[in-house]
């Protein structure tokens, strides 16, 4: 299972789906395009406490984590 | 008598058990904790380290290798760090939307090891600790 953690007020909310299955991949797909869409940075882990951003829709990433656009405090 | 039959009664030891069951599970399912969580999985071993020793941890800036050291908060918790360990100009961004500590952390982190030009471009300066409270606003 592949899941995409989205951060909210919650703590985060996680979107689990098999990256074997084209309907739920498709439906990961639309959400990792409308969340960057919106501003939300998505990133996967590459190695324990290293991480990449990534621009595009990766059906094999394991955890993909997106947070909101950043501004200044 | 009966006092000292029902402090022993299973009924209600098992009530208690139950009690501190629900106590736990509640906290470890606040926004706070589960930011906090997510935060840990995501930090490195040595970050992680530090940061349950000293609730705050350091990153090293993608573009520029400057060190910073992320305190627990929400704002105006990030500083430049120098080699000899001391407090520097701070860094205040965060992502909108008024997240928990920890998730507000792990997208600094991630923002500095990732693209540290962009953030320190969205983000407003402020002195080191002990310096002019004056907040030193962007593009100064």
């Amino acid at each position: 299972m592949a899941t995409q953690i989205v951060m909210d007020q919650t703590g985060d909310t996680r979107h689990e789906f098999d990256p074997r299955n084209a309907e739920a991949v498709a439906r990961a797909e639309k959400r990792f395009m409308e969340l960057t869409g919106v501003g939300f940075t998505a990133a996967v882990r590459t190695a324990p406490g290293e991480v990449s951003k990534v621009q595009s829709f990766d059906p094999t990433a394991k955890e993909t984590l997106f947070y909101p656009r950043l501004v200044g405090g | 008598m009966i006092l000292g039959f029902r402090a022993r009664s299973p009924g209600r030891s098992r009530l208690r058990a139950l009690r501190e069951l629900y106590r736990c599970f509640v906290g470890e399912n606040t926004p706070e904790a589960r930011g906090r969580r997510l935060l840990c999985e995501w930090l490195s071993e040595e970050q992680r380290t530090q940061f349950e020793e000293h609730q705050y941890f350091d990153v090293i800036g993608c573009d520029t290798g400057t060190r910073y050291r992320i305190h627990y908060g929400t704002a105006a918790n990030v500083h430049e760090i120098s080699e000899a360990g001391i407090a520097g100009m701070g860094w205040c961004f965060l992502p909108s939307g008024y997240l928990v500590p920890g998730d507000v952390m792990l997208a600094q982190k991630i923002a500095l090891e990732t693209n540290e030009t962009a953030a320190l471009a969205v983000a407003n300066r402020f002195p080191p600790p002990g310096q002019s409270t004056h907040l030193y606003r962007r593009p100064f």
